[in-house]
């Protein structure tokens, strides 16, 4: 294998890579970087064996020549040494060169450096994904899904399927749930009419998979192509395939969890609400489960909070609208300020069907379909 | 703290066995041993009379082999009830001397007499106590006097049984600092290994190396160890420490060494129902439960668990010892266990998370919840007050922390 | 390279056993190979493996050994083949939190799993339970072996949830035969299979001068055993004790002494051929004439008490001065 490529390209590639790239690898092989040279593209793979990120440079793109002069091959070279190396090197272009042996000499301008590789068929395979369960959606908006319910999956490993983030996709709808059994999020777009040829039920991709996709999707509307089967799901852009191991077994049923009847409905201006929240939890961050109390009064909501070392906090905020039963309920202040960040909506309609059950949060035009719900705290 | 102190550590010599022969006297002068299940040979000797100590029986030993060491031995059932109602009388007796006093355990104390001396000085008061515990509960004990908490405790050490010692500041030197490192208090089989690799034999070792290399090895501790070894403490003897108790305990050392996981299983749902009703007994929750795990070698680990929930039902506690105890066990046989909870939360100050997948039970007692909020709001908060168990839980270990604060409760409102 | 029909020779049973399984297309959940050290069990493991997941097997569900797949098994890097040892005295808290990740994840590359258990036994009874638990889950295609040399310190639940394949013992001429063209002296040779070494021990016997040591105190102090004048005693407390250091070093020394008494008793049941300690004949002899066959029998008993003792953390001084008395008696 022989290459001569642009030192740019190379380090941006290489910092893609090196995201999937564990310090503490759990198989020996994988603190190494695949490096593949092909005519017309060089690719790189780093992998954690729980994500892997492949990022491809074109020989040539909007008119610039990355690659120059290749023998195409394929060589495994020790991540934390080739990004180290390439970062430092003098000159703007790198040659690598790999023998049959695996000696690997890295030039540019007038240093050198002679590295071992490693066999490329010790680099593991991640299945490759047929098209036909793929569909495409925007960057951007799928960034956003990602950040309207990714915050709510499980850190406890008590129910390991809760940490991740449920994939549904029927009849050319994209739902994503995500709850800590505490509080739940929930997401659905349509999608274009393409879709609808491909249909999951029981995707269920790691939260922590999903952050790191979010680290490296650009936020302009450029395509991503998702295709999934039963133990991988792939995001693939112009120029980073991004693979992902998915959770094994069951998510539970959540949409009977949703309320469907509500007995005190109040519309809200979302700003108001959040900060008279922030400001009230400021008292309640002592108390464990960060406690306010929510009450109706004739047209407005009293929130309060109370730490029993500290002091209380007490604030009225007026609503656009209160309809139903009287009502008083405490819950985790930082629960709800996550649910109205997640929203991002100007006004928002909160229902409750009681002290004691979850309450669902929506943004007031109902043309977004998100849906956030929070079970309250008991107090004694 | 002002100079001139003066303060007493009164120790009760075999306290489980004096208390038996305090009540027999027939046993006097024998070797009499309190130990687990003694109509078998397998129990344990808890504690035993200085007669029987001479002739090599031990704490934590066989039954059997204490028998092969002693052949006349008496063994004896320990009754706990029995040791409680001895200690109240004991503590009784202290607080006739001065309103400071801080119980250790069920057999030991302090006392600050600076300010309460009768007139008299140190070792006379301190003959004067020493008699009249014997006189009047016929129970030995021994009493060390100095001028803080530490010496004192090192003091009343030094004879037994029915020893008075004074232990000066510039004593120190002659009384103290000979003893080997591993009597002094606060040093435990570890730290006296760790200090032994320093070239540390003699609490006086200790007191004159330098402090800088104690505190890389052992930390503060070290730091602490080195100005004790020098004499100085300045912790007040303090009556309310025994109220600020942040964990619940029961632990049981098993008749014979066992990895039969049945016993173990049943042994664990004993020590949770134990557990579980002194939580509910003291109105608490807890937020962390460890358990303890002795080896037949004496090798003893713990292991807790932070939970995400306040426990207190015998069920919750039983799942979270058994998973650690699944966890955490190597398999080798066992000699004993013990659960403790910890983290310990007034359950009034609790509040609790609802869980999405269970909220339903919670939520069928709302309207209940509601006509107390109501009827608190319109009548105050005393208009409930939760039915408390009137029963009080069967003390039958050795955290005797719990009964000294019931009796230290008592005492307040008298 | 190992291959089923190498391992054959050593192991026909399992190897029978292992074969079938594959080509009956009857793999269990859960393998429990169990026997001595040395008798091929991580051989047959990796066997097992490379077949499960090889690319082009070959007749008598030999692995090719040559696909990527069989080649990154035998370099560890296949991602789906987990190898789980134990650190030290058992297998640690990470390594069991990285099971419970594995769990809940899916696998990597192709649609199953497969974690092999070295020193099974010293796995905690949660993880273990954990393990077999994952694996009862039908819709799982994964496989867990679990090794072990001390079947019988495994709980019946761990053993009722596996099939177990037992390795026995090498055969003893066959392996002798190893030995020999190994280069070892015959008394080595016979001295390390009576002990149950592995090859690699067995070889690093020729030039173990502490082991050489060790034999010699040993057919000394039965030397004085046998005169029965109570210098036993004292040569235990010069020699013996100078040499041996720990406990495990102890049981060493008692495992000689086992082999010697039990050629004292082939002397007494004339049988000759059995002796381990061949070029030690006059020795042997001698103090048979001493030692009537009862008096051996109770020996043999008297040590192994004491390897007891000593696994059971009894001091070594103290486990050894007594039986030093009970062997003079």
């Amino acid at each position: 294998m022989k290459l001569i490529i642009e030192r740019n390209q190379l380090m941006n590639s290489i910092q893609h890579v090196m995201k999937a790239i564990s310090s503490r690898p759990t198989i020996a092989i994988l603190s190494g970087i695949k490096l593949e040279a092909q005519q017309n593209f060089v690719k790189l793979t780093g992998s954690d064996s729980d994500i892997t990120i492949e990022s491809t440079i074109p020989r040539e793109e909007d008119g610039m020549i990355n690659i120059h002069d290749v023998q195409p091959g394929t060589v495994i070279l020790q991540a934390k040494f080739v990004s180290e190396i390439v970062r430092k090197l003098p000159g703007d272009q790198v040659e690598i060169e790999s023998d049959d042996e695996l000696n690997v000499t890295i030039r540019s301008a007038a240093a050198e450096f002679k590295l071992n590789g490693q066999d490329a068929e010790e680099y593991p395979q991640p299945a490759i994904l047929t098209t036909d369960n793929q569909f495409e959606i925007q960057a951007d908006v799928l960034k956003n899904l990602i950040r309207q319910t990714n915050f709510a999956v499980s850190t406890q490993e008590t129910r390991p399927i809760l940490t991740g983030v449920h994939f549904i996709l029927e009849d050319g709808v994209f739902e994503l749930v995500a709850t800590d059994s505490h509080r739940l999020a929930s997401r659905k777009i349509n999608l274009n009419s393409d879709a609808e040829s491909v249909s999951f039920r029981n995707i269920v991709v790691p939260g922590k998979s999903l952050s790191e996709l979010n680290k490296i999707l650009d936020d302009h509307q450029e395509k991503v192509f998702v295709s999934v089967s039963d133990n991988q799901i792939l995001f693939k852009t112009a120029n980073v395939n991004f693979h992902s191991r998915l959770l094994d077994g069951n998510y539970p049923e959540t949409s009977r969890l949703i309320p469907e009847q509500s007995k005190t409905t109040v519309s809200i201006k979302s700003r108001e609400l959040m900060q008279t929240i922030d400001r009230a939890s400021l008292l309640a961050q002592d108390n464990r489960n960060n406690i306010v109390k929510l009450a109706t009064m004739p047209n407005q909501l009293q929130i309060t909070s109370h730490s029993p070392e500290i002091g209380t906090a007490e604030e009225k905020v007026d609503t656009m609208s209160i309809e139903g039963e009287d009502l008083k309920i405490s819950f985790n202040a930082k629960y709800m300020i996550d649910a109205l960040r997640a929203i991002d909506s100007e006004e928002i309609e909160i229902a409750f069907t009681g002290a004691m059950r979850p309450f669902i949060l929506r943004p007031q035009n109902e043309e977004e379909s998100i849906l956030q719900l929070i079970t309250p705290v008991r107090t004694y | 703290m002002s100079k001139g102190r003066v303060i007493f550590h009164v120790d009760m010599n075999s306290f489980y066995a004096s208390v038996e022969i305090a009540e027999r006297p027939e046993l006097k002068g024998k070797p009499v041993a309190i130990a687990g299940a003694p109509e078998k040979r397998k129990g344990i000797i808890v504690t035993s009379s200085y007669e029987a100590r001479a002739k090599g029986v031990k704490t934590t030993m066989p039954l059997w082999k204490a028998y092969e060491l002693c052949p006349n031995l008496i063994a004896l059932q320990p009754n706990f009830e029995k040791y409680r109602e001895a200690s109240s009388k004991m503590f009784s007796i202290l607080y006739e001397v001065s309103p400071i006093v801080q119980p250790v355990s069920i057999d030991e104390g302090y006392l600050d007499v600076t300010d309460h001396n009768f007139g008299m000085n140190g070792i006379k008061l301190a003959e004067w106590l020493q008699d009249k515990i014997y006189q009047e509960l016929n129970l030995p004990c021994s009493i060390g006097i100095a001028p803080n908490k530490f010496l004192a405790k090192m003091a009343s050490d030094m004879k037994k049984p029915m020893g008075i010692t004074v232990l000066r500041k510039r004593e120190i030197q002659q009384k103290l600092w000979v003893l080997p490192i591993g009597e002094m208090y606060g040093v435990g089989d570890r730290t006296e290994e760790k200090l032994q690799k320093l070239g540390i034999q003699t609490i006086g070792d200790l007191a004159n190396h330098d402090v800088v290399a104690l505190k890389q090895l052992l930390g503060i501790n070290g730091e602490r160890l080195h100005t004790r070894a020098n004499g100085h403490d300045n912790r007040p003897v303090d009556p309310d420490a025994i109220y600020e108790f942040k964990s619940i305990g029961n632990s049981r050392t098993l008749p014979h060494d066992t990895t039969d996981q049945l016993e173990i299983d049943s042994l664990l749902d004993q020590l949770a129902e134990k557990v579980s009703a002194r939580l509910r007994y003291k109105d608490v929750v807890s937020e962390n439960i460890q358990i303890m795990i002795r080896y037949h070698d004496r090798k003893t680990v713990t292991r807790s668990r932070q939970l995400r929930d306040f426990v207190e039902k015998k069920d919750e506690v039983f799942m979270i010892a058994k998973m650690l105890f699944d966890e955490h066990w190597n398999g080798e046989p066992i000699r004993l266990l013990g659960i403790t909870a910890q983290d310990l939360v007034p359950k009034h100050e609790l509040s609790k998370q609802l869980d999405l997948f269970t909220y339903q039970e919670e939520a069928e007692k709302e309207k209940l919840y509601q006509t107390v909020e109501d009827m608190k709001e319109k009548y105050g908060n005393d208009v409930f007050i939760q039915p408390k168990e009137k029963t009080r839980p069967n003390l039958s270990t050795s955290f005797q922390k719990d009964f000294l604060n019931d009796f230290k409760k008592d005492k307040r409102e008298d | 390279m190992m291959n089923w029909s190498v391992l054959g020779e050593k192991q026909p049973v399992a190897t029978k056993m292992l074969q079938n399984s594959i080509q009956k297309n009857r793999i269990a959940h859960a393998y429990l190979f169990h026997g001595p050290r040395g008798t091929g069990k991580r051989e047959a493991s990796l066997l097992f493996a490379m077949r499960y997941f090889c690319e082009r097997p070959q007749e008598n569900e030999e692995p090719c050994g040559e696909c990527v797949a069989c080649k990154r098994i035998q370099s560890g890097n296949h991602p789906d083949v987990h190898w789980i040892k134990p650190d030290g005295q058992s297998i640690k808290k990470e390594q069991i939190e990285f099971l419970q990740k594995e769990f809940t994840y899916s696998s990597f590359e192709s649609d199953s799993k497969i974690y092999i258990v070295e020193k099974a036994d010293k796995m905690t009874v949660n993880a273990a339970n954990r393990l077999l638990k994952f694996l009862e889950e039908p819709s799982r295609r994964t496989l867990a072996i679990l090794l072990t040399e001390q079947v019988d310190a495994l709980l019946d639940t761990i053993l009722s949830r596996c099939q177990r394949i037992h390795f026995y013992p090498l055969a003893q001429e066959a392996y002798l035969k190893q030995l020999r063209e190994e280069g070892l002296s015959e008394a080595n040779a016979r001295l390390a299979s009576a002990l149950q070494f592995d090859l690699t021990e067995a070889k690093e016997l020729q030039s173990d001068e502490w082991f050489a040591n060790s034999r010699k105190i040993v057919v000394q102090l039965m030397d004085r055993i046998v005169q029965s004048n109570e210098e036993s005693y004292i040569y235990f407390h010069q020699t013996w004790m100078q040499h041996f250091d720990g406990r495990v070093q102890h049981e060493k020394g008692l495992d000689l002494l086992l082999v010697w008494l039990k050629d004292l008793v082939y002397l007494h049941l004339d049988e000759k051929e059995q002796l381990v300690f061949i070029d030690q004949l006059d020795r042997l002899e001698q103090q048979q004439a001493h030692l009537p066959l009862q008096r051996i029998k109770a020996a043999i008993y008297e040590v192994l008490q004491t390897k007891r003792r000593l696994a059971m953390n009894v001091h070594p001084t103290l486990a050894m001065e007594q039986l030093i008395l009970k062997m003079e008696r």
